[in-house]
């Protein structure tokens, strides 16, 4: 029986005219690498011309398409080397700033060629056919999903024309429709993508975000000229809410309230630095009754007694924390000590109180870092 | 790499300057031979003197803690009634001790990477999960990507290192009291089961954080998370077996390189008759030889 399925297994080969193909072309293809290897005679033989993105001069999504289409059109037949040049033009993606363009991803599957990559019968479908082209595609479709680039319909006719419907690339496709719309607005804390390159419109972004936890809370643009003798002229974007003002009024002036600062808060690739006004903790009230303990239950019915006044307490807001009250938080355009003085002295309009209240300044960085960092993707 | 191979392979490349042989190993396995999947221990076994002395320490907690299951055993007195809107705390971070149950690791433990972190109690008693993460790839040829911190529980197990399951088949969600920065984190619920291809059976959901000076508190039905294996999300997806959970973990990994930090009061769970889900993703019918290939 094995003996019957491996001659039928290799009259398939034989008979098919593309897989024989496919062997004739791979052995052409070690011909030229070996001579491109001993003879060193790199530019009569090489395939994919090596730094056809990397010396470009200017590196913008239109040079990028250019490219593609000067690949295309130079060999419109056989297109020699196109897995190779897919693979460099994935590398050289960021540079030019087409990594999260869809369009681009696009142009570079339509480099290869439609139909001669479809599988003609059973074997070769279950064994990858054309291997190196299918996993060149796969790692393409990966690169998508590392930059969270959703795919759409359209690819998915371009990947079933290149490799038919039984092609690996088109089952990652799949699974990626099948996820990738699943979490791509899951977070609650939505932010734009990409995040806005203005350091004041992130700031906005990254103070309602923080502030989003008390409805009532405001967030306010000041400008720090509107202060006399402030030293930085920049914008702080300030939050407070009603009963942050309530709790910043019944604050004991004895007690110092603190500038906390720079920690961090991240909107997708970016990330501001903000600063807190927090004063001391309140001091937690335990409240020890344990409802389940029946050891002590009172029966009305002997000795009426008029029922215990239970002391009463407000409910804890969100400001109040274990490790103090936050009255305000805000990013400011230098993140210097100037300007955060500078927003102490807005504050004070609103909240008179905070004139007669200690402010002590605990910075963790140097002041006169930048608010807004972005990180490259290396 | 075998000696042999590699002088067979710098004899052909001293004559011709080609690789004809193949010099790494094939694999021509299905099963893997450690959990560990190829990552190997290159710590030094300790003499016998300090085994021994060692081995001894670990005897007397040993006996503690069967000491404890023996009396659990005998009183008899397992929670049956698991009422709503109540948190069983499974890790609270408010003592030093609190953090011997838990495992750091980053990618640039194995070199395949270079970020950093680390667990810590802060000065309020809450834990901080804090680091690094760096997306830049050592050039050894073999690393892909790299940037990746991660916390993971210890694996549940009962007295004299016997290994256990965590079972949590009586509630329906995770709770999480947490102050994050702004990014979302990967939680890992590991089932790991017997056979080899269970050996990395992971549930993942996301954990978003708000950012800001503010504690924030999650719940999230264990019907949200899904099956992933190595990172994989799997086609053939099934609801998580409660009383299989073997550990949990919190990866860092997003793609974005900077400073990471996470503080965590506790991690507990919870039962919601409300929430009646199972599985929160469909499945559909696909054609023959596609799923899981």
């Amino acid at each position: 029986m094995f003996h019957k399925m491996w001659r039928s297994y290799f009259t398939i080969l034989h008979k098919d005219r593309n897989s024989s193909k496919c062997v004739r072309n791979c052995i052409k293809h070690i011909n030229t690498s070996v001579v491109c290897l001993s003879n060193g005679k790199k530019e009569a033989k090489e395939v994919a011309p090596k730094g056809l993105f990397e010396n470009l001069q200017n590196k913008n999504r239109d040079t990028y398409i250019e490219t593609i289409k000067i690949f295309v059109n130079r060999d419109a037949i056989y297109r020699r080397g196109h897995v190779d040049f897919i693979y460099s033009a994935l590398k050289n993606m960021e540079e030019f700033g087409v990594q999260k363009d869809l369009k681009v991803y696009k142009a570079l599957i339509d480099v290869l060629p439609k139909g001669k990559f479809i599988p003609q019968n059973i074997i070769q479908a279950e064994f990858m056919h054309y291997p190196k082209q299918q996993q060149c595609i796969i790692d393409l479709l990966e690169q998508m999903e590392d930059n969270g680039v959703m795919p759409d319909y359209e690819m998915e006719d371009m990947l079933l024309n290149i490799f038919g419907k039984k092609g690996f690339p088109l089952r990652k496709f799949w699974r990626m429709m099948y996820w990738m719309p699943k979490f791509k607005n899951l977070s609650p804390w939505p932010v734009p993508n990409p995040p806005p390159d203005d350091m004041l419109d992130l700031a906005k972004l990254a103070i309602d975000r923080i502030s989003s936890i008390d409805a009532q809370s405001k967030t306010t643009i000041y400008h720090a000229n509107d202060i006399t003798d402030s030293i930085d002229h920049t914008w702080i974007v300030s939050a407070q809410s009603t009963k942050q003002k309530m709790l910043l009024q019944e604050y004991n002036e004895k007690d110092p309230v603190y500038v906390e600062g720079g920690f961090k808060v991240w909107l997708r690739s970016k990330s501001v630095n903000y600063f807190v006004l927090r004063g001391k903790p309140k001091p937690i009230k335990e409240d020890n009754e344990d409802n389940d303990n029946v050891s002590g239950l009172e029966v009305p019915y002997f000795g009426l007694k008029p029922p215990v006044k239970k002391s009463l307490s407000l409910n804890t807001s969100q400001h109040e924390q274990e490790d103090g009250i936050i009255f305000s938080v805000c990013a400011t355009g230098t993140s210097s000590k100037d300007s955060l003085l500078s927003w102490i002295r807005h504050l004070e309009k609103d909240n008179p109180k905070l004139a007669t209240i200690p402010i002590v300044f605990t910075l963790k960085q140097m002041p006169g870092d930048v608010t807004v960092t972005e990180e490259t993707d290396s | 790499m075998l000696p042999l191979t590699r002088t067979l392979r710098s004899l052909t490349k001293q004559r011709t300057g080609i690789n004809y042989l193949k010099t790494s190993a094939p694999l021509q396995v299905f099963w893997e031979r450690t959990d560990k999947g190829g990552y190997r221990d290159d710590r030094q076994y300790p003499p016998f003197k300090d085994r021994m002395r060692e081995g001894l320490k670990e005897l007397k907690k040993e006996i503690v803690l069967w000491k404890q299951e023996v009396k659990d055993h005998f009183e008899g007195d397992p929670v049956l009634i698991f009422r709503p809107g109540e948190v069983d705390v499974q890790w609270k971070f408010n003592k030093p001790e609190c953090l011997d149950k838990w495992i750091v690791t980053t990618d640039s433990d194995n070199n395949e990477g270079y970020s950093t972190a680390n667990l810590d109690l802060t000065q309020y008693g809450k834990g901080a999960f804090t680091g690094h993460l760096s997306m830049r790839v050592p050039k050894d040829g073999r690393v892909k990507r790299a940037g990746y911190c991660n916390m993971r529980t210890i694996r549940a197990r009962k007295s004299f290192k016997r290994e256990s399951h965590f079972n949590w088949t009586s509630y329906n969600m995770l709770v999480m009291r947490v102050r994050g920065d702004g990014r979302s984190y990967l939680l890992n619920i590991n089932t790991r089961g017997y056979f080899d291809i269970t050996w990395n059976d992971m549930y993942h959901y996301v954990l978003f954080t708000r950012g800001g000076p503010y504690w924030q508190y999650t719940r999230i039905p264990f019907s949200k998370f899904f099956l992933a294996s190595k990172g994989r999300v799997q086609d053939m997806q099934t609801s998580m077996p409660l009383d299989k959970i073997t550990s949990f973990g919190i990866t860092a990994a997003e793609r974005f390189e900077g400073d990471f930090a996470l503080e965590i009061d506790y991690i507990g769970l919870e039962y919601d008759p409300n929430h009646v889900e199972d599985f929160a993703y469909e499945m559909y019918e696909m054609p023959k030889y596609i799923v899981a290939t």
